[in-house]
């Protein structure tokens, strides 16, 4: 009788001390949990909250509009402006990147001199605050800037053009400055991939008598998938943030030519205090960095499952 | 990798790769040779160091990476821990509400966290950076910790149980001492997010003796006009921590970018 009180005690014990254990597992969640839902997720519920109201920031006693900031959003000019903006900046850019980051992958794992120097010189930019990047091209772009004295040099002067002054071509430039600064991240990736795939497959292909060209459209390429994947992901997510380049070079401009979300979230809830009509805004970019994960998670599965 | 190289490929190559990377190289060339331009190197560098508040500014952004490099490698060290080695039910559902915030951009948070920061009085605090600054590295270093704590063999977290050690005691003794890797990966990734926010000080820190460095080239610009040499010089000087970093731990710089996209 004593005995079984003393397993049963002992029982208990242990219960107590594994239920304790998972209550201190908890414990050490706690800290990065509480930043995340409290400054993420309360964020994103304030936020929508705020989208229904006609909404100064100060004035104590808000108005509720409903989805009066939505139905205006969709009414006006300059949200269709910057959406568009972003569409094609991130379409052009991403493509851009994923092309000229393998094709520079693939060419340094060729036979070439200095490769250390030549990757450290495409991926630097990553690493690099993109205000001194800006600040830096914002020179690069003016009408006696680098760019165009360069142009000359080569005997292109027929394109010099002041850059960021002209609506025809700063969306353009600002395009150019993100395929500088991220190119290197699709480079390392692909980079990375590449030497996983396998040397014995390139061997036969060549044996087979597929030429370089060949062997990269038909092995190479299908085997980065995941890496493609990866980089379209973090693309879109990448492009519907972007904002440091677009103010500090153009500031949206001339004329809204390059205005984004992001920067007209800035100055309308910000500069012009539309609290409320910033945070719809806020929530169409919430929206769609949710809605287009998904649907690249889906495509990649179907593609995976075909 | 395409075999044996014949003298054309090999010349082939070198061309071709050249031609790559000349776009990527002229712009770092340029602003480093403008930087010498003008006055002269030395009187450009010395004028920014000598005329500008330069210092101070890199004062204010080493704070401002200081503290969200503690806050983000602690919070991630124990939060990866838990995820990877300890029991706690609904663990998958934490891991996923943890790491659903690498989806979300959160400059689309820019509204709740300006109405937030201001009801709490935080404004020209640099805890106003650090906090939100912190929230959104997280997801990702979380994540990278996590899948590396868990190729940590179980023996060990075992055996120092039954040597009677408490978790904590294990995670500092056991755990981290077999992921210096990943925390170097943690700690050079959050300061070079750290050092390179640009909005997050411009919306909160406005008082000029708190701005942080990626406010230099605005800030010199509106004062001191358009010296392009001394701005550059600026540019340049700003840039140098980061890249003797990248120079320095270069692999886990690359490490960094490539382990969170490539594995999970």
């Amino acid at each position: 009788m004593t005995a079984t009180t003393a397993t049963t005690a002992a029982a208990g014990r242990s219960r107590l001390r594994s239920r304790r254990a998972r209550l201190t597992a908890y414990l050490y969640v706690i800290p990065a949990l509480m930043l995340i839902v409290g400054i993420i997720y309360v964020g994103v519920v304030y936020n929508s909250w705020v989208s229904t109201l006609d909404w100064n920031g100060l004035d104590p006693e808000p108005t509720q509009v409903g989805g009066g900031n939505y139905a205006r959003l969709l009414a006006d000019p300059i949200f269709w402006t910057a959406l568009r903006n972003v569409a094609l900046f991130g379409v052009v850019t991403i493509l851009v990147q994923m092309g000229l980051g393998l094709l520079i992958a693939l060419v340094l794992s060729g036979p070439v001199y200095g490769r250390g120097v030549y990757r450290a010189v495409v991926f630097v930019p990553v690493v690099l605050a993109p205000a001194a990047i800006s600040a830096a091209f914002r020179q690069f772009f003016r009408p006696d800037g680098q760019l165009n004295a360069l142009l000359d040099a080569v005997g292109l002067d027929a394109l010099q053009r002041a850059w960021v002054a002209d609506p025809q071509v700063a969306l353009l430039a600002l395009m150019a400055v993100n395929v500088f600064s991220w190119t290197g991240f699709s480079f390392l990736l692909y980079q990375a991939a590449l030497s996983q795939v396998e040397a014995s497959q390139l061997e036969a292909a060549q044996i087979d008598g597929a030429g370089t060209v060949r062997t990269v459209r038909s092995i190479v390429v299908p085997q980065l998938r995941m890496t493609h994947v990866t980089l379209a992901l973090t693309g879109v997510i990448g492009s519907l943030k972007t904002f440091d380049i677009v103010f500090l070079i153009t500031g949206g401009g001339p004329a809204r030519s390059t205005e984004f979300l992001t920067t007209y979230i800035y100055k309308e809830a910000i500069m012009q205090f539309n609290v409320g009509y910033g945070a719809a805004l806020s929530m169409i970019v919430l929206a769609l960095a949710l809605l287009l994960t998904a649907v690249q998670m889906r495509l990649y599965r179907l593609d995976r499952e075909s | 990798m395409f075999g044996r190289a014949t003298i054309r490929a090999r010349i082939l190559y070198q061309v071709l790769a050249t031609v790559l990377v000349l776009p990527f190289a002229f712009p770092l060339l340029w602003v480093v040779l403008v930087s010498f331009q003008g006055q002269g190197a030395r009187a450009n560098y010395a004028a920014v160091f000598t005329q500008t508040p330069f210092l101070q500014f890199i004062t204010n952004s080493l704070i401002i990476s200081a503290g969200t490099v503690v806050t983000v490698t602690l919070c991630t060290l124990l939060a990866g821990f838990a995820l990877s080695k300890l029991e706690m039910p609904g663990k998958q559902l934490l891991f996923m509400a943890v790491v659903a915030g690498l989806m979300l951009p959160g400059i689309a948070l820019t509204v709740p966290m300006f109405l937030i920061i201001r009801e709490l009085g935080l404004f020209n605090n640099y805890v106003a950076v650090i906090g939100p600054l912190s929230a959104i590295i997280l997801p990702m270093t979380v994540l990278l910790t996590r899948n590396y704590m868990r190729n940590v063999p179980d023996e060990l977290l075992d055996a120092a149980k039954i040597d009677g050690a408490t978790s904590f005691t294990t995670l500092v003794r056991v755990v981290v001492p077999l992921s210096r890797a990943i925390v170097a990966v943690v700690i050079v990734w959050s300061f070079l997010n750290a050092w390179n926010e640009f909005f997050l000080p411009l919306l909160f820190l406005t008082d000029p003796g708190m701005q942080a460095v990626t406010q230099i080239p605005t800030y010199f610009t509106s004062t001191y006009g358009s010296d392009v040499p001394k701005i550059f010089a600026a540019l340049t000087l700003m840039c140098l921590p980061i890249v003797v970093t990248y120079v320095a731990f270069q692999r886990h710089f690359e490490r960094g970018l490539t382990a969170g996209a490539i594995k999970d």
